[in-house]
């Protein structure tokens, strides 16, 4: 079985077999995992506080550079999420007191400004401590695959996409079951509703803020262990994130994880005709494609015209 | 008061325009360059500030628009044989093309979705540029990359050397200083025009501008687009400069720190500001440089530590400053 694809003139006629499909389908699915843990993060910040977080992928690198190090000290990769993300989660908690309470009363600009700002500080920082030398985890453990007929599947991509899935559901089991996740979501329906019912909103953003970074910090782990990482990584990511919360729409989980599949696959398949180089592309190329067709996003069509 | 304030613009351009007449016998004409990219980095700083000031759409990518033009120049003077600076406006209206290609999808929302846009568009185009000419091979433009390089890759591209390169340094000293009177004659029209009164209506309440009638995404993308060939004008200045460009320190993503930095730094969204905002930077940031210091025994260059100063700068200025240095000046009179 065989897809053909024709781009601009017949010398780019790529055949693709069917085991190669499945397996660059598998590969998104994985990497879809990953992907909608990232962008919750954002999306979460963005949709309780109405701030667009640019230090998102400040945490993503430093969260990756906090796994690297912890694993030079002999602490396993797969453990160190459980350091690293109470970390970030205390961090963003303090940052929240401290700083951001006072952010949120300032126009719109005044946050992306500030936010670029901290994320210029997180990247000068970890020049400063890691060199800009490209980092990458490998053991045995990490190089294991699992072969299932004509699948191919690395263990540490399985590892990652179940952690991603697990850290996402039990989040929707703690928006939807607890008073302080359903606060959260009142705060990101309507503020004013939320503190008139008597809702204790420092505190609730507080919360949701340190999640949103908790989460980032732990996307940040699960991709040290496939991704090679420098200083500036993150960057695309951040864009990577914003495209997918765009795709999904803010108020909803299942638009996240929609979002990240559409990505995700995009970007896999894109490969097959394009240089591996232009990869980051894809999300911009997408972006643009979805603010200029469907500016409310994936769930607005299934929904129907709002 | 108004006229004392025409004296002062006056007398800053009759100074500037003499420095060269007496930079050689200062400091062998350094003086002269460093005037050449303080005046080049005024024009970038005004321009950014009409989308990010005057309109208050932030781009972390107008770095973007800057390489463009330096590469437009290049490609057409190594192309046509015609001299660089016919290029000028060519470079311009490229960036502005592609400015508006994708601000008009990103801005006709409310939202932050335009600067974060911003943040992509720098990398992708930089990835495009550096792989242009692999792309362009085997396909049906394959004539434009076969007897030479389009955009030189990684390797980069140069300029074919003009007959008398002082002479060259001198004109473009010139036209610069023009180009930034231009520039900043344009804010100013801006500023005190329909026009801006309209960009500032819809950063303060885009819905209540748009009740009264005014036509947000209309103006913002207007605004874009004036900024975007202002940007691209210098960017083809610089090309013309240096004569040797490469993809990755043309698109590389300082200059687009430097341009959100600059006008923050002075005073975003006022007329002055983002001229002294560039000024200092520039001077700043010209003898500091190879500026080191002892910090816990270990030696600092503070070239290592740029963008963490400058990270720092804008976090204290958000938080105690959103003025900039214009604001604190205000203030202190006031006193």
């Amino acid at each position: 079985m065989c897809f053909q694809i024709s781009i601009l003139n017949s010398q780019f006629q790529i055949l693709m077999s069917f085991d190669t499909f499945l397996n660059l389908f598998a590969a998104s699915i994985l990497t879809a995992g990953l992907y909608a843990t990232m962008s919750y993060g954002l999306a979460l910040i963005y949709g309780v506080m109405k701030l667009t977080n640019l230090s998102h992928a400040g945490v993503l690198m430093l969260a990756a550079y906090g796994t690297y190090w912890l694993n030079t000290l002999g602490i396993s990769p797969y453990l160190a999420p459980f350091i690293v993300v109470p970390l970030w989660f205390g961090i963003g908690i303090v940052w929240q007191h401290t700083l951001v309470k006072r952010i949120m009363l300032m126009p719109p600009i005044a946050s992306l400004l500030f936010f670029f700002g901290i994320w210029l500080i997180m990247q000068n920082f970890a020049y400063l401590v890691f060199k800009s030398d490209i980092r990458s985890i490998t053991n045995e453990a990490t190089l294991l695959t699992y072969k299932l007929g004509p699948l191919v599947l690395s263990q540490n991509r399985l590892i990652v996409f179940f952690a991603g899935i697990t850290a996402l559901v039990s989040l929707q089991l703690f928006l939807t079951r607890t008073y302080q996740g359903r606060a959260i979501r009142a705060l990101a329906a309507d503020a004013e509703a939320a503190r008139l019912s008597g809702i204790d909103t420092d505190r609730i953003s507080a919360l949701a803020f340190g999640l949103g970074i908790a989460l980032a910090a732990f996307a940040g782990c699960l991709m040290a262990l496939i991704f090679a990482f420098d200083p500036e990584f993150g960057r695309s990511h951040l864009l990577k994130s914003f495209c997918i919360v765009v795709l999904g729409g803010l108020e909803s989980f299942v638009g996240v994880a929609l979002g990240a599949i559409m990505l995700a696959l995009a970007e896999n398949f894109s490969i097959q005709f394009m240089p591996a180089a232009l990869q980051d592309m894809v999300s911009f190329v997408l972006l643009v494609i979805v603010l200029l067709t469907i500016p409310n996003g994936l769930m607005s069509l299934l929904k129907g015209k709002k | 008061m108004k006229n004392r304030k025409n004296l002062y613009v006056l007398g800053g351009i009759a100074l500037l325009a003499i420095i060269p007449l007496i930079a050689k016998t200062i400091d062998n004409g350094y003086l002269q360059t460093l005037t050449f990219f303080v005046m080049m980095f005024v024009s970038m700083s005004v321009a950014w500030n009409i989308i990010g000031g005057y309109a208050g759409q932030i781009s972390f990518g107008h770095g973007t628009f800057w390489g463009l033009g330096a590469f437009t120049t290049a490609i057409f003077a190594i192309r046509t044989g015609l001299p660089a600076w016919l290029a000028m406006p060519i470079g311009g209206l490229v960036a502005m093309l592609y400015g508006m290609s994708w601000g008009y999808p990103t801005l006709r929302l409310r939202g932050p979705y335009f600067a974060i846009a911003t943040i992509g568009i720098g990398e992708a185009t930089r990835l495009i540029m550096l792989n242009l000419d692999q792309l362009l091979k085997n396909s049906p433009l394959d004539w434009l990359v076969k007897d030479k390089p389009f955009t030189g890759g990684a390797s980069g591209l140069i300029l074919p050397s003009p007959n008398d390169f002082q002479a060259n340094q001198l004109l473009l000293f010139y036209i610069c200083l023009g180009f930034m009177i231009l520039t900043i004659a344009i804010s100013a029209w801006i500023n005190n025009s329909r026009f801006g009164l309209a960009l500032r209506a819809v950063n303060m309440d885009q819905e209540a501008a748009e009740t009264l009638g005014v036509s947000a995404s209309r103006y913002k993308v207007l605004a874009l687009m004036v900024s975007a060939f202002l940007v691209g004008v210098a960017g083809s200045l610089y090309a013309q400069y240096v004569l040797f460009i490469d993809a990755r320190e043309v698109f590389s993503f300082s200059n687009s720190i430097a341009m959100v930095l600059m006008p923050t730094v002075g005073g975003i969204g006022t007329l002055w500001g983002p001229a002294l905002g560039a000024l200092v930077f520039k001077v700043a940031d010209d003898r500091l440089s190879s500026a080191r210091f002892m910090l816990g025994g270990m030696q600092i260059n503070l070239g290592d530590v740029n963008l963490m100063l400058y990270g720092l700068l804008l976090v204290l200025i958000i938080l105690f400053e959103p003025g900039g240095v214009l604001g604190l000046l205000k203030r202190l009179r006031k006193k």
